[in-house]
């Protein structure tokens, strides 16, 4: 498992500070094979690049209010525990999520409401990524009712259950 | 898996245990059978087996009916067979119950009503065995907690068998006379069976999972309940093979039942400490009150298997069996399962209220249709009305253990009232409670 530090940039950017060198403090500290795991108020799309040329992956997990979970994993090329092989899924056909969220640590049934309001905002054939604890069987009825289609399966390391959804095209 | 949908008669199983349950606490303050009546006499069997059959195995199966599909990750074999078994298991019920009456002299009755409620019996236990039966083969293998549920539904054949067999020496049929020493040796495996293996092993096996997802403590490890579910299985098939062998050469059953008590108290120690590492690996720091609640009952649990070892030691058993199986049907099975209606229930009825709307509209959580403060005081009253019962029992205080029961009635009272606000969405605050397109669900049968 990949040990995060955390970073909370909300209050610093509620007190209209300025985030971006906090941050790269943070990353100058992390040992190697540390992640750094990022709460932001809005999507910080213009750091990914940032990141991925400092060699870093990261997965990105919407949480309530519009707020983000960013991790940001170091880029060594090994497939690593934290996060579940998504080449063992095959998405061919479907294209990438445009929402990926972790839902590990929730209690139940909110998975289910969050992938259930994650994927009325999306538009028909896009797609949603999920991390759950377990496999969501009263979430499928739902889906099934609404029309969507899902791909899912336990990770390799049997400790997650990995779901995809395709809104109703 | 394709999902799992609602069952429809879940909710219409719940009501129909409580009212057994409600009635068999109201004749027990009334002081109908045990403890003023002999432990064995047909008074004593009418309310053993409306606590046994009518609440606990009632219970039990609309809990099953709900949860294999979500243990296993299959749907439900036949969803058409579970209004008629519930149907057959309280008809036959009934008809039993007129039996034993009979059977105590407070009417007359034909003889066939022993045979005939326990064939119905069978009957519907035999329709519940088979769907759940099937269910399970459907996805071998088969995951820790569904083995327990196999082995349960293995042992409730074996109780109907015995008690189809009593019900033919009980009314005096020619065959039943064939089998003179029957009931001596009999009557510990039928009990066994059924309130160790079917209601106890079965609701074991359930509470792994629920109490794991309850707690958020992670479960995946597949030796997680083995050693529990091995030295069971051990303990029940020691009893059930050793006392069916010393059945056939009439010696007796107590070698065979020493030896599946030293299982069955390994097996409980194993479940104990399993809980407990659950319970340390749980990520979620405040639990609610049914998670409180039913580790409060597994402290029953423990007393049971505590006291039940010390009575075995000094020889006072046979003095004490009546509150220990008191303290096993009340503290631990019946707190068990009123703590899990008090999750199972809100939980149904909320994915059938909201789930269609879930997404579109705000919501309410699954805990804004109970209030955990006020049902607290009712299981309070529950939990301290059943220990009291049972100290009643051991000191011989027939009054005292009346009243206590007394109070233990009132708890069922109040909580089936919860159960009632919770189907009604009595404690959801406007204007969350019927958002656009949410209808309030019908008390007894859930749509699916």
């Amino acid at each position: 498992m990949t040990e995060f530090i955390d970073v909370d940039v909300r209050p610093i950017l509620r007190a209209g500070g300025e985030p971006f060198s906090i941050i790269m403090a943070a990353l100058a500290r992390l040992a190697p094979g540390e992640g750094l795991r990022l709460y932001a108020p809005f999507k910080p799309v213009p750091l990914f690049d940032v990141m991925a040329s400092k060699g870093f992956a990261h997965r990105e997990a919407e949480l309530e209010g519009g707020e983000w979970e960013i991790r940001f994993l170091p880029g060594d090329g090994s497939p690593d525990a934290a996060e579940p092989a998504r080449a063992a899924l095959s998405d061919g056909d479907w294209p990438e999520p445009v929402v990926h969220l972790d839902n590990r640590d929730l209690d139940p049934p909110e998975p289910m409401v969050r992938i259930l309001a994650a994927v009325e905002r999306l538009a028909p054939g896009q797609t949603l990524g999920a991390l759950l604890s377990r496999e969501p069987v009263f979430l499928f009825r739902e889906l099934t009712k609404r029309g969507h289609q899902w791909r899912g399966g336990f990770t390799p390391q049997k400790d997650s259950y990995q779901l995809t959804v395709r809104v109703r095209a | 898996m394709i999902g799992t949908s609602l069952c429809r008669w879940a909710i219409s199983y719940f009501a129909v245990a409580i009212v057994w349950l409600l009635l068999a606490e109201v004749l027990v303050v009334a002081g109908f059978g045990f403890p003023n009546h002999d432990i064995g006499g047909p008074d004593t069997l009418v309310i053993v087996h409306m606590v046994s059959i009518g609440w606990l195995s009632t219970v039990l199966c609309g809990a099953l009916f709900q949860f294999v599909p979500v243990l296993v990750a299959r749907p439900l074999y036949a969803e058409r067979w579970i209004l008629p078994a519930l149907a057959l298991l309280t008809l036959g019920l009934t008809i039993l119950l007129a039996g034993f009456l009979t059977l105590g002299g407070h009417f007359t009755g034909p003889p066939w009503l022993l045979p005939v409620g326990a064939s119905l019996l069978i009957a519907g236990f035999a329709l519940v065995v088979a769907n759940l039966g099937m269910t399970l083969w459907s996805a071998r293998p088969l995951p820790g907690p569904a083995r327990f549920v196999a082995a349960g539904l293995a042992c409730i054949c074996v109780t109907a068998a015995f008690g189809g067999m009593f019900s033919l020496v009980l009314s005096g049929t020619a065959i039943g006379a064939q089998w003179p020493d029957l009931l001596v040796s009999g009557v510990p495996i039928h009990a066994i069976a059924g309130l160790g293996g079917w209601l106890t092993f079965t609701a074991m096996g359930v509470s792994y999972r629920l109490l794991a997802m309850f707690m958020l403590a992670p479960d995946g490890d597949a030796r997680l309940g083995r050693l529990a579910w091995l030295a069971g299985v051990a303990a029940l098939a020691v009893g059930a093979v050793g006392g069916v062998l010393a059945l056939r050469r009439a010696t007796g059953v107590n070698l065979a039942l020493l030896l599946a008590g030293v299982a069955a108290l390994l097996s409980l120690i194993a479940y104990g400490r399993d809980m407990l590492g659950l319970y340390r690996a749980r990520k979620r720091r405040a639990l609610e009150l049914n998670t409180r609640m039913s580790l409060v009952a597994l402290a029953s649990l423990v007393a049971v298997a505590i006291l039940g070892a010390a009575f075995v030691a000094t020889g006072s058993l046979p003095s004490h069996v009546g509150a220990l199986a008191f303290l096993g049907a009340f503290g631990w099975l019946t707190g068990l399962v009123l703590a899990n209606l008090y999750k199972i229930v809100p939980f149904l009825t909320w994915l059938e209220t909201y789930g269609p709307v879930m997404g579109r509209v705000p919501t309410p959580r699954v805990q804004d249709l109970v209030d955990e403060r006020r049902a607290l005081k009712w299981f309070v009253l529950f939990f301290a009305g059943s220990w009291a019962a049972t100290l009643m029992l051991l000191v011989d205080a027939a009054l005292g253990f009346r009243i206590a029961v007394a109070a233990v009635t009132l708890a069922t009272l109040g909580l089936g009232e919860e159960f009632i606000r919770a189907r009604r969405l009595a404690d959801v605050a406007e204007p969350l409670r019927l958002p656009t397109g949410a209808v309030v669900p019908q008390l007894l049968v859930s749509r699916n």
